[in-house]
Protein backbone atom coordinates (compact mmCIF):
# COMPACT_ATOMS: atom_id res chain seq x y z
CA UNK A 1 0.00 0.00 0.00
CA UNK A 2 1.27 3.40 -0.61
CA UNK A 3 2.09 6.07 1.83
CA UNK A 4 1.96 9.54 2.16
CA UNK A 5 5.02 11.05 3.64
CA UNK A 6 3.41 12.61 6.36
CA UNK A 7 1.35 9.26 7.19
CA UNK A 8 4.44 7.90 7.56
CA UNK A 9 5.80 10.37 9.76
CA UNK A 10 2.78 9.72 11.87
CA UNK A 11 2.76 6.17 12.00
CA UNK A 12 6.09 5.93 12.90
CA UNK A 13 5.83 8.41 15.83
CA UNK A 14 2.72 6.28 17.03
CA UNK A 15 4.48 3.37 16.83
CA UNK A 16 7.82 4.65 18.47
CA UNK A 17 5.55 6.26 21.23
CA UNK A 18 3.02 3.63 22.26
CA UNK A 19 6.05 0.66 22.19
CA UNK A 20 8.61 2.82 24.20
CA UNK A 21 5.62 3.49 26.95
CA UNK A 22 4.63 -0.04 27.10
CA UNK A 23 8.63 -0.64 27.22
CA UNK A 24 9.48 2.08 29.34
CA UNK A 25 8.56 0.40 33.21
CA UNK A 26 10.90 -2.40 32.22
CA UNK A 27 13.64 0.38 31.43
CA UNK A 28 12.94 1.81 34.63
CA UNK A 29 13.24 -1.45 36.26
CA UNK A 30 16.73 -2.07 34.82
CA UNK A 31 17.93 1.63 35.63
CA UNK A 32 16.65 1.42 39.45
CA UNK A 33 18.67 -1.88 39.77
CA UNK A 34 21.59 -0.27 39.60
CA UNK A 35 20.68 2.49 42.67
CA UNK A 36 22.06 1.09 45.66
CA UNK A 37 19.29 0.34 48.61
CA UNK A 38 16.44 2.51 47.99
CA UNK A 39 18.11 5.34 46.90
CA UNK A 40 16.17 5.00 43.20
CA UNK A 41 13.32 6.73 44.43
CA UNK A 42 14.95 9.93 44.86
CA UNK A 43 15.00 10.38 40.60
CA UNK A 44 11.21 10.14 40.40
CA UNK A 45 10.55 12.38 43.50
CA UNK A 46 10.53 14.94 41.45
CA UNK A 47 11.37 12.86 38.17
CA UNK A 48 14.43 13.64 36.45
CA UNK A 49 16.27 11.83 33.37
CA UNK A 50 18.81 9.94 36.08
CA UNK A 51 15.42 7.98 36.51
CA UNK A 52 15.77 6.33 32.79
CA UNK A 53 19.83 6.53 32.51
CA UNK A 54 21.90 4.14 34.76
CA UNK A 55 24.77 7.15 35.16
CA UNK A 56 26.63 6.36 38.39
CA UNK A 57 25.16 3.26 39.40
CA UNK A 58 26.66 0.16 40.69
CA UNK A 59 25.82 -3.56 41.26
CA UNK A 60 25.22 -3.92 44.85
CA UNK A 61 22.01 -4.67 44.63
CA UNK A 62 23.25 -7.79 42.38
CA UNK A 63 26.16 -8.62 44.93
CA UNK A 64 23.59 -8.54 47.18
CA UNK A 65 21.13 -10.83 45.82
CA UNK A 66 23.88 -13.46 45.79
CA UNK A 67 24.24 -13.88 49.31
CA UNK A 68 20.79 -13.91 50.45
CA UNK A 69 17.92 -16.64 49.40
CA UNK A 70 17.11 -15.56 45.81
CA UNK A 71 20.34 -16.95 44.96
CA UNK A 72 19.56 -20.77 46.09
CA UNK A 73 15.82 -19.79 44.62
CA UNK A 74 17.73 -19.03 41.13
CA UNK A 75 19.89 -22.37 41.45
CA UNK A 76 16.47 -24.15 42.01
CA UNK A 77 14.52 -22.65 39.24
CA UNK A 78 17.15 -23.58 37.02
CA UNK A 79 17.45 -27.10 38.12
CA UNK A 80 13.18 -27.85 38.08
CA UNK A 81 13.09 -25.78 34.73
CA UNK A 82 15.89 -27.90 32.98
CA UNK A 83 14.24 -31.39 34.04
CA UNK A 84 10.71 -29.51 32.87
CA UNK A 85 12.21 -29.22 29.48
CA UNK A 86 14.43 -32.80 29.39
CA UNK A 87 11.61 -35.32 30.62
CA UNK A 88 8.48 -33.34 29.02
CA UNK A 89 9.85 -33.54 26.03
CA UNK A 90 10.36 -36.78 26.87
CA UNK A 91 7.16 -37.60 27.23
CA UNK A 92 5.33 -35.03 24.85
CA UNK A 93 7.20 -36.39 21.78
CA UNK A 94 6.67 -40.12 21.78
CA UNK A 95 2.91 -39.16 22.57
CA UNK A 96 2.92 -36.59 19.43
CA UNK A 97 4.60 -39.19 17.17
CA UNK A 98 2.33 -41.79 18.40
CA UNK A 99 -0.37 -39.31 17.48
CA UNK A 100 0.96 -38.78 14.20
CA UNK A 101 1.98 -41.90 12.84
CA UNK A 102 0.22 -44.66 14.25
CA UNK A 103 -3.26 -45.19 12.97
CA UNK A 104 -5.27 -47.07 16.11
CA UNK A 105 -8.61 -46.95 17.60
CA UNK A 106 -9.55 -43.65 18.83
CA UNK A 107 -7.02 -41.95 18.16
CA UNK A 108 -9.33 -38.95 17.10
CA UNK A 109 -11.13 -39.30 20.85
CA UNK A 110 -7.36 -39.25 22.58
CA UNK A 111 -6.10 -36.68 20.57
CA UNK A 112 -9.54 -34.48 21.38
CA UNK A 113 -8.94 -35.38 25.21
CA UNK A 114 -5.66 -34.01 25.44
CA UNK A 115 -6.08 -30.68 23.78
CA UNK A 116 -9.32 -30.74 25.92
CA UNK A 117 -7.54 -31.55 29.28
CA UNK A 118 -4.24 -29.19 28.66
CA UNK A 119 -6.94 -26.52 28.01
CA UNK A 120 -8.06 -26.29 31.62
CA UNK A 121 -5.88 -24.32 32.82
CA UNK A 122 -3.51 -25.78 35.95
CA UNK A 123 -3.89 -23.16 38.35
CA UNK A 124 -7.41 -23.58 38.34
CA UNK A 125 -6.51 -27.34 39.83
CA UNK A 126 -3.41 -26.26 41.49
CA UNK A 127 -5.23 -25.99 44.89
CA UNK A 128 -7.19 -29.47 44.69
CA UNK A 129 -4.10 -31.44 43.44
CA UNK A 130 -1.58 -29.96 46.13
CA UNK A 131 -3.85 -31.44 48.81
CA UNK A 132 -3.83 -35.15 46.78
CA UNK A 133 0.87 -33.87 46.80
CA UNK A 134 -0.05 -33.83 50.04
CA UNK A 135 -1.80 -37.32 50.74
CA UNK A 136 1.25 -38.83 48.57
CA UNK A 137 4.61 -37.25 50.40
CA UNK A 138 5.44 -35.11 47.54
CA UNK A 139 5.50 -31.67 49.06
CA UNK A 140 8.49 -29.99 49.71
CA UNK A 141 10.44 -32.07 46.68
CA UNK A 142 11.73 -31.77 43.68
CA UNK A 143 9.51 -34.24 41.74
CA UNK A 144 6.45 -32.50 43.38
CA UNK A 145 7.23 -29.29 41.92
CA UNK A 146 8.39 -31.36 38.09
CA UNK A 147 5.42 -33.28 37.50
CA UNK A 148 2.64 -31.58 36.95
CA UNK A 149 4.40 -29.47 34.46
CA UNK A 150 5.79 -32.35 32.67
CA UNK A 151 2.06 -33.29 30.77
CA UNK A 152 1.67 -30.51 28.28
CA UNK A 153 -0.90 -30.34 26.06
CA UNK A 154 0.90 -28.26 24.16
CA UNK A 155 3.84 -29.22 23.56
CA UNK A 156 1.87 -32.78 22.38
CA UNK A 157 0.06 -30.54 19.91
CA UNK A 158 2.98 -28.27 18.32
CA UNK A 159 5.07 -31.61 17.79
CA UNK A 160 1.96 -33.50 16.43
CA UNK A 161 1.25 -30.77 14.12
CA UNK A 162 4.89 -30.78 12.95
CA UNK A 163 5.03 -34.27 12.49
CA UNK A 164 2.00 -34.36 10.54
CA UNK A 165 3.81 -32.27 7.94
CA UNK A 166 6.29 -34.59 7.38
CA UNK A 167 6.23 -35.99 4.45
CA UNK A 168 5.40 -39.62 4.35
CA UNK A 169 8.02 -40.83 1.56
CA UNK A 170 10.60 -40.47 4.38
CA UNK A 171 9.51 -42.04 6.85
CA UNK A 172 8.45 -45.23 4.46
CA UNK A 173 11.82 -45.06 2.90
CA UNK A 174 13.02 -45.81 6.20
CA UNK A 175 11.17 -48.34 7.33
CA UNK A 176 11.75 -50.40 3.73
CA UNK A 177 15.22 -50.16 4.42
CA UNK A 178 14.60 -51.98 7.74
CA UNK A 179 14.48 -49.03 10.34
CA UNK A 180 11.86 -49.36 13.33
CA UNK A 181 9.21 -47.00 14.65
CA UNK A 182 11.36 -46.03 17.08
CA UNK A 183 14.20 -45.46 15.00
CA UNK A 184 12.43 -43.77 12.38
CA UNK A 185 11.46 -41.24 15.34
CA UNK A 186 15.14 -40.99 16.77
CA UNK A 187 17.17 -40.90 13.49
CA UNK A 188 14.70 -39.39 10.85
CA UNK A 189 12.34 -37.11 11.92
CA UNK A 190 13.72 -35.67 15.50
CA UNK A 191 16.51 -34.55 13.07
CA UNK A 192 14.44 -32.26 11.08
CA UNK A 193 12.16 -31.25 14.08
CA UNK A 194 14.47 -28.93 15.78
CA UNK A 195 11.65 -26.09 15.46
CA UNK A 196 9.17 -27.60 16.51
CA UNK A 197 11.32 -29.14 19.53
CA UNK A 198 12.74 -25.73 20.46
CA UNK A 199 8.86 -24.27 20.31
CA UNK A 200 7.53 -26.88 22.37
CA UNK A 201 11.20 -26.72 24.81
CA UNK A 202 10.23 -22.82 25.25
CA UNK A 203 6.39 -23.98 25.98
CA UNK A 204 7.98 -25.83 28.86
CA UNK A 205 10.27 -23.72 29.79
CA UNK A 206 7.74 -20.88 29.88
CA UNK A 207 5.61 -23.02 31.80
CA UNK A 208 7.50 -23.88 34.87
CA UNK A 209 9.68 -20.61 34.70
CA UNK A 210 6.24 -18.18 35.03
CA UNK A 211 4.57 -20.35 37.56
CA UNK A 212 3.95 -18.66 40.88
CA UNK A 213 1.07 -20.77 42.37
CA UNK A 214 1.89 -24.05 42.14
CA UNK A 215 5.90 -23.43 44.10
CA UNK A 216 4.47 -21.85 46.54
CA UNK A 217 2.05 -24.21 47.48
CA UNK A 218 4.77 -27.17 46.97
CA UNK A 219 8.26 -25.83 47.64
CA UNK A 220 7.40 -24.89 50.82
CA UNK A 221 11.07 -24.91 52.42
CA UNK A 222 14.15 -22.44 52.22
CA UNK A 223 16.04 -25.04 50.72
CA UNK A 224 13.61 -25.48 47.84
CA UNK A 225 11.61 -22.25 47.02
CA UNK A 226 12.07 -21.66 43.46
CA UNK A 227 13.32 -17.58 42.53
CA UNK A 228 9.99 -16.04 42.29
CA UNK A 229 8.81 -17.13 45.85
CA UNK A 230 11.93 -15.86 47.32
CA UNK A 231 12.23 -12.85 45.55
CA UNK A 232 8.27 -12.35 46.90
CA UNK A 233 9.15 -13.13 50.55
CA UNK A 234 11.48 -10.48 50.66
CA UNK A 235 9.39 -7.83 49.67
CA UNK A 236 7.09 -9.45 52.45
CA UNK A 237 9.88 -8.95 54.72
CA UNK A 238 9.87 -5.92 57.77
CA UNK A 239 12.49 -3.87 55.72
CA UNK A 240 12.32 -4.29 52.74
CA UNK A 241 15.10 -3.79 49.88
CA UNK A 242 13.37 -2.19 46.87
CA UNK A 243 16.94 -2.08 44.86
CA UNK A 244 17.41 -5.63 45.24
CA UNK A 245 13.91 -6.42 44.44
CA UNK A 246 14.24 -4.74 41.51
CA UNK A 247 17.51 -6.12 40.34
CA UNK A 248 16.03 -10.05 40.78
CA UNK A 249 12.87 -8.58 38.69
CA UNK A 250 15.46 -7.85 36.58
CA UNK A 251 17.84 -11.13 36.43
CA UNK A 252 14.23 -13.33 36.45
CA UNK A 253 12.80 -11.64 33.30
CA UNK A 254 15.80 -11.32 31.34
CA UNK A 255 16.43 -14.68 30.84
CA UNK A 256 13.47 -15.72 29.37
CA UNK A 257 13.34 -12.30 27.36
CA UNK A 258 17.11 -13.62 25.89
CA UNK A 259 16.19 -17.16 25.04
CA UNK A 260 12.50 -15.88 23.38
CA UNK A 261 15.42 -13.21 21.09
CA UNK A 262 17.07 -16.44 20.16
CA UNK A 263 14.15 -19.01 19.53
CA UNK A 264 11.65 -15.74 18.84
CA UNK A 265 11.03 -17.36 15.47
CA UNK A 266 10.37 -20.89 16.65
CA UNK A 267 8.19 -19.61 19.47
CA UNK A 268 5.77 -17.95 17.76
CA UNK A 269 5.60 -20.18 15.21
CA UNK A 270 4.55 -22.30 17.45
CA UNK A 271 2.27 -20.09 19.05
CA UNK A 272 0.26 -19.74 16.00
CA UNK A 273 -0.08 -23.93 15.30
CA UNK A 274 -1.91 -23.76 18.64
CA UNK A 275 -4.06 -20.72 18.41
CA UNK A 276 -4.99 -20.37 14.90
CA UNK A 277 -4.40 -22.72 12.12
CA UNK A 278 -5.88 -25.77 13.52
CA UNK B 1 0.38 -43.88 27.40
CA UNK B 2 2.43 -41.70 29.51
CA UNK B 3 -0.22 -38.87 28.53
CA UNK B 4 -2.49 -40.89 29.88
CA UNK B 5 -0.86 -41.37 33.60
CA UNK B 6 -0.82 -37.40 33.40
CA UNK B 7 -4.18 -36.92 32.33
CA UNK B 8 -5.51 -39.67 35.02
CA UNK B 9 -3.74 -37.17 37.47
CA UNK B 10 -5.64 -34.41 36.64
CA UNK B 11 -8.63 -36.25 36.76
CA UNK B 12 -7.96 -37.52 40.21
CA UNK B 13 -7.53 -34.29 41.28
CA UNK B 14 -11.27 -33.61 39.66
CA UNK B 15 -12.55 -36.52 41.53
CA UNK B 16 -11.12 -35.86 44.77
CA UNK B 17 -12.61 -32.19 44.48
CA UNK B 18 -16.39 -33.83 43.95
CA UNK B 19 -15.11 -36.76 46.65
CA UNK B 20 -14.99 -34.50 49.46
CA UNK B 21 -18.08 -31.80 49.35
CA UNK B 22 -20.33 -34.85 51.41
CA UNK B 23 -23.56 -33.56 50.91
CA UNK B 24 -24.48 -30.00 49.64
CA UNK B 25 -23.89 -28.19 52.78
CA UNK B 26 -20.73 -26.53 51.62
CA UNK B 27 -22.33 -25.52 48.26
CA UNK B 28 -25.52 -24.23 50.74
CA UNK B 29 -23.09 -22.29 52.63
CA UNK B 30 -20.91 -20.96 49.88
CA UNK B 31 -24.20 -19.54 47.94
CA UNK B 32 -25.87 -17.62 51.20
CA UNK B 33 -22.23 -16.38 52.16
CA UNK B 34 -22.32 -12.57 51.66
CA UNK B 35 -18.50 -13.17 50.98
CA UNK B 36 -18.59 -14.86 48.14
CA UNK B 37 -21.22 -12.95 46.78
CA UNK B 38 -19.02 -9.59 46.73
CA UNK B 39 -16.29 -12.17 45.52
CA UNK B 40 -18.13 -13.46 42.61
CA UNK B 41 -19.10 -9.76 42.10
CA UNK B 42 -15.77 -8.49 42.15
CA UNK B 43 -14.26 -11.03 39.74
CA UNK B 44 -17.00 -10.51 37.26
CA UNK B 45 -16.60 -6.90 37.20
CA UNK B 46 -12.85 -7.44 36.99
CA UNK B 47 -13.02 -9.69 33.87
CA UNK B 48 -16.23 -7.73 32.21
CA UNK B 49 -13.50 -5.05 32.03
CA UNK B 50 -10.13 -6.32 31.40
CA UNK B 51 -10.59 -8.76 28.99
CA UNK B 52 -12.03 -6.24 26.27
CA UNK B 53 -9.96 -3.93 27.16
CA UNK B 54 -6.80 -6.25 26.53
CA UNK B 55 -8.19 -7.37 23.19
CA UNK B 56 -9.04 -3.46 21.93
CA UNK B 57 -5.32 -2.79 22.77
CA UNK B 58 -3.89 -5.71 21.73
CA UNK B 59 -5.92 -5.09 18.22
CA UNK B 60 -5.15 -1.33 18.20
CA UNK B 61 -1.10 -2.83 18.46
CA UNK B 62 -1.45 -5.44 15.77
CA UNK B 63 -2.82 -3.19 13.31
CA UNK B 64 -0.46 -0.50 14.62
CA UNK B 65 2.59 -2.55 13.97
CA UNK B 66 1.46 -4.58 10.92
CA UNK B 67 1.63 -1.34 9.11
CA UNK B 68 4.32 -0.38 7.20
CA UNK B 69 6.50 1.32 9.35
CA UNK B 70 10.68 1.43 9.91
CA UNK B 71 12.37 -0.77 12.73
CA UNK B 72 9.10 -2.26 13.37
CA UNK B 73 10.61 -5.87 14.38
CA UNK B 74 12.09 -3.71 17.06
CA UNK B 75 8.85 -1.68 17.81
CA UNK B 76 6.81 -5.47 18.47
CA UNK B 77 9.40 -6.31 20.26
CA UNK B 78 9.05 -3.78 22.96
CA UNK B 79 5.71 -4.61 23.01
CA UNK B 80 6.65 -8.31 23.33
CA UNK B 81 8.89 -7.78 26.15
CA UNK B 82 6.92 -7.43 29.16
CA UNK B 83 4.80 -10.89 27.87
CA UNK B 84 8.20 -12.73 28.85
CA UNK B 85 8.47 -11.26 32.21
CA UNK B 86 6.91 -13.71 34.95
CA UNK B 87 3.91 -13.11 37.06
CA UNK B 88 5.06 -12.16 39.67
CA UNK B 89 7.82 -10.36 38.51
CA UNK B 90 4.72 -8.04 36.92
CA UNK B 91 3.51 -7.39 40.27
CA UNK B 92 6.38 -6.33 41.92
CA UNK B 93 7.80 -3.78 39.62
CA UNK B 94 4.25 -2.30 39.14
CA UNK B 95 3.86 -2.05 42.98
CA UNK B 96 6.97 -0.21 42.68
CA UNK B 97 6.05 1.92 40.21
CA UNK B 98 2.40 2.35 41.30
CA UNK B 99 3.96 3.31 45.18
CA UNK B 100 3.10 6.79 46.53
CA UNK B 101 6.42 8.04 45.25
CA UNK B 102 6.93 5.43 42.62
CA UNK B 103 7.47 5.97 38.42
CA UNK B 104 3.75 6.61 37.40
CA UNK B 105 3.10 9.03 39.93
CA UNK B 106 6.86 11.19 39.25
CA UNK B 107 5.12 11.03 35.41
CA UNK B 108 1.71 12.37 36.26
CA UNK B 109 2.96 15.04 38.72
CA UNK B 110 5.29 15.72 35.61
CA UNK B 111 2.65 16.51 33.12
CA UNK B 112 0.69 18.55 35.84
CA UNK B 113 -1.69 15.66 37.18
CA UNK B 114 -2.21 14.55 41.10
CA UNK B 115 -0.44 11.62 42.38
CA UNK B 116 -3.08 9.06 42.87
CA UNK B 117 -3.05 6.53 45.58
CA UNK B 118 -3.77 3.31 43.64
CA UNK B 119 -2.89 0.04 45.39
CA UNK B 120 -4.13 1.73 49.00
CA UNK B 121 -7.48 2.87 47.71
CA UNK B 122 -10.64 0.74 47.38
CA UNK B 123 -11.68 2.22 44.62
CA UNK B 124 -7.95 2.15 42.34
CA UNK B 125 -6.67 -0.80 43.96
CA UNK B 126 -8.78 -3.24 41.17
CA UNK B 127 -7.81 -1.24 38.45
CA UNK B 128 -4.13 -1.52 39.26
CA UNK B 129 -4.11 -4.90 39.39
CA UNK B 130 -6.05 -4.18 36.12
CA UNK B 131 -3.11 -2.77 34.28
CA UNK B 132 -0.36 -5.10 35.55
CA UNK B 133 -2.12 -7.75 34.51
CA UNK B 134 -2.94 -6.07 31.03
CA UNK B 135 0.43 -4.63 30.76
CA UNK B 136 1.88 -8.85 30.98
CA UNK B 137 -0.83 -9.59 28.76
CA UNK B 138 -0.84 -7.45 25.87
CA UNK B 139 2.35 -8.45 23.99
CA UNK B 140 1.06 -11.77 23.73
CA UNK B 141 -2.23 -11.60 22.36
CA UNK B 142 -0.76 -9.06 19.65
CA UNK B 143 1.53 -11.86 18.79
CA UNK B 144 -1.97 -13.70 17.80
CA UNK B 145 -3.92 -10.92 16.45
CA UNK B 146 -1.10 -9.98 13.85
CA UNK B 147 -1.21 -13.78 12.48
CA UNK B 148 -4.27 -13.08 11.76
CA UNK B 149 -4.15 -10.24 10.19
CA UNK B 150 -1.60 -11.93 7.80
CA UNK B 151 -4.12 -14.53 6.60
CA UNK B 152 -6.61 -11.37 5.67
CA UNK B 153 -5.76 -11.83 1.74
CA UNK B 154 -4.25 -8.49 0.22
CA UNK B 155 -6.14 -8.77 -2.78
CA UNK B 156 -9.48 -8.07 -1.31
CA UNK B 157 -7.45 -4.36 0.04
CA UNK B 158 -6.90 -3.95 -3.28
CA UNK B 159 -9.62 -4.35 -4.63
CA UNK B 160 -11.81 -2.36 -2.08
CA UNK B 161 -8.79 0.83 -2.78
CA UNK B 162 -9.74 0.29 -6.09
CA UNK B 163 -13.32 0.85 -5.17
CA UNK B 164 -12.36 4.28 -3.57
CA UNK B 165 -13.00 2.74 0.10
CA UNK B 166 -11.14 4.62 2.62
CA UNK B 167 -8.82 3.50 5.29
CA UNK B 168 -11.52 3.50 8.04
CA UNK B 169 -14.08 1.77 5.65
CA UNK B 170 -11.27 -0.68 4.72
CA UNK B 171 -10.83 -1.42 8.52
CA UNK B 172 -14.51 -1.80 9.59
CA UNK B 173 -15.76 -3.76 6.10
CA UNK B 174 -12.80 -6.20 5.93
CA UNK B 175 -9.97 -6.46 8.74
CA UNK B 176 -12.92 -6.26 11.66
CA UNK B 177 -14.84 -8.75 9.79
CA UNK B 178 -12.35 -11.02 9.22
CA UNK B 179 -10.36 -10.70 12.58
CA UNK B 180 -13.53 -12.01 14.61
CA UNK B 181 -11.82 -15.46 14.87
CA UNK B 182 -8.24 -14.32 16.54
CA UNK B 183 -10.10 -11.86 18.29
CA UNK B 184 -12.77 -13.95 20.11
CA UNK B 185 -10.25 -16.73 20.64
CA UNK B 186 -8.05 -13.96 22.38
CA UNK B 187 -10.72 -12.84 24.53
CA UNK B 188 -11.86 -16.35 25.44
CA UNK B 189 -7.93 -17.26 26.47
CA UNK B 190 -7.64 -13.98 27.64
CA UNK B 191 -11.09 -14.43 30.02
CA UNK B 192 -9.29 -17.73 31.68
CA UNK B 193 -6.05 -16.18 31.99
CA UNK B 194 -7.75 -13.16 34.08
CA UNK B 195 -10.01 -15.42 36.16
CA UNK B 196 -6.93 -17.08 37.66
CA UNK B 197 -5.34 -13.82 38.40
CA UNK B 198 -3.22 -14.53 42.15
CA UNK B 199 -0.31 -13.37 42.34
CA UNK B 200 -0.55 -9.67 42.89
CA UNK B 201 -3.70 -10.45 45.32
CA UNK B 202 -1.68 -12.49 47.56
CA UNK B 203 1.35 -10.17 47.25
CA UNK B 204 0.18 -6.98 47.24
CA UNK B 205 -3.59 -6.33 48.82
CA UNK B 206 -4.43 -9.54 50.51
CA UNK B 207 -8.09 -8.94 48.48
CA UNK B 208 -7.60 -5.59 50.42
CA UNK B 209 -8.39 -2.61 50.74
CA UNK B 210 -12.28 -3.56 52.11
CA UNK B 211 -12.56 -7.08 49.77
CA UNK B 212 -12.24 -4.59 46.54
CA UNK B 213 -9.60 -6.71 44.93
CA UNK B 214 -10.95 -10.46 46.72
CA UNK B 215 -10.81 -11.98 43.70
CA UNK B 216 -11.93 -15.73 43.24
CA UNK B 217 -8.60 -17.68 43.26
CA UNK B 218 -7.60 -15.92 46.40
CA UNK B 219 -10.55 -16.13 47.68
CA UNK B 220 -9.95 -20.00 47.13
CA UNK B 221 -6.63 -19.69 48.32
CA UNK B 222 -7.57 -18.15 51.84
CA UNK B 223 -10.29 -20.88 52.40
CA UNK B 224 -8.03 -23.71 52.03
CA UNK B 225 -4.66 -22.60 53.27
CA UNK B 226 -5.55 -19.95 55.77
CA UNK B 227 -9.27 -20.70 57.13
CA UNK B 228 -8.31 -24.36 56.90
CA UNK B 229 -12.28 -24.94 55.50
CA UNK B 230 -11.08 -27.22 52.55
CA UNK B 231 -14.71 -27.97 52.21
CA UNK B 232 -16.23 -24.61 51.71
CA UNK B 233 -12.57 -24.63 49.41
CA UNK B 234 -12.77 -27.47 47.39
CA UNK B 235 -16.41 -26.33 46.88
CA UNK B 236 -15.63 -22.84 45.31
CA UNK B 237 -12.78 -24.38 43.22
CA UNK B 238 -15.77 -26.46 41.69
CA UNK B 239 -17.44 -23.26 41.01
CA UNK B 240 -15.05 -21.92 38.81
CA UNK B 241 -14.43 -25.04 37.07
CA UNK B 242 -17.66 -25.03 36.19
CA UNK B 243 -17.51 -21.18 34.92
CA UNK B 244 -14.15 -22.21 33.01
CA UNK B 245 -15.49 -25.64 31.43
CA UNK B 246 -17.87 -23.16 29.83
CA UNK B 247 -15.44 -20.95 28.22
CA UNK B 248 -13.12 -23.92 27.75
CA UNK B 249 -16.04 -25.53 25.75
CA UNK B 250 -16.97 -21.96 23.72
CA UNK B 251 -13.03 -21.95 22.95
CA UNK B 252 -13.03 -26.05 22.14
CA UNK B 253 -16.18 -25.67 19.87
CA UNK B 254 -13.94 -22.36 18.02
CA UNK B 255 -10.78 -24.34 17.21
CA UNK B 256 -12.89 -27.45 15.75
CA UNK B 257 -15.12 -24.86 13.38
CA UNK B 258 -11.49 -23.50 12.77
CA UNK B 259 -10.35 -26.64 11.72
CA UNK B 260 -13.23 -27.18 8.76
Amino acid sequence: MRQTRSARILLLAAAAVSSIAVFLPLWWVFVSSMRPGNSFVQYTSPLSWLAFVPFGGDLSNYAGLLNGTFALGLLNSFLVAGLTIVLGLAIAVPAAWALASFEFRGRGVVFAFVILVSMIPFDAIAIPLSSLFQDWGLTDSYPGLVLPALANGFAIFVLRQFFLGIPQELTDAAEVDGLGRVATLWRIVLPLSKPALIGAGMMLFLSQWQAYLWPLLIGTSPERQLAPIALANLSTLFSVDLGQILAGSFVLSVIPMVLLLFFQKQYTASLSTTGLKG
Amino acid sequence: MVTAVAQSLQHLSLSQGSTTFAGVDNYLFLLGDPNFHSVLLVTLVFNLILNPAIVVVSTAFALLLSQRIPWVGLWRSLVFVPAAVPGVVVTLIWSTALQPDGLVNAILTAIGLPPQPFLTSANQALFSIGIMVAWGALGYWMIFIIAGLKDIPESLYEAAMLDGAGWWRRLFSITLPLLKRPMSFVLIACTVGSFLVFAPVQILTKGGPNGSTNLVMYDIYTNVYQIGDLGVGQAEVVVLMIILAVIVAIQFRLLREDKK
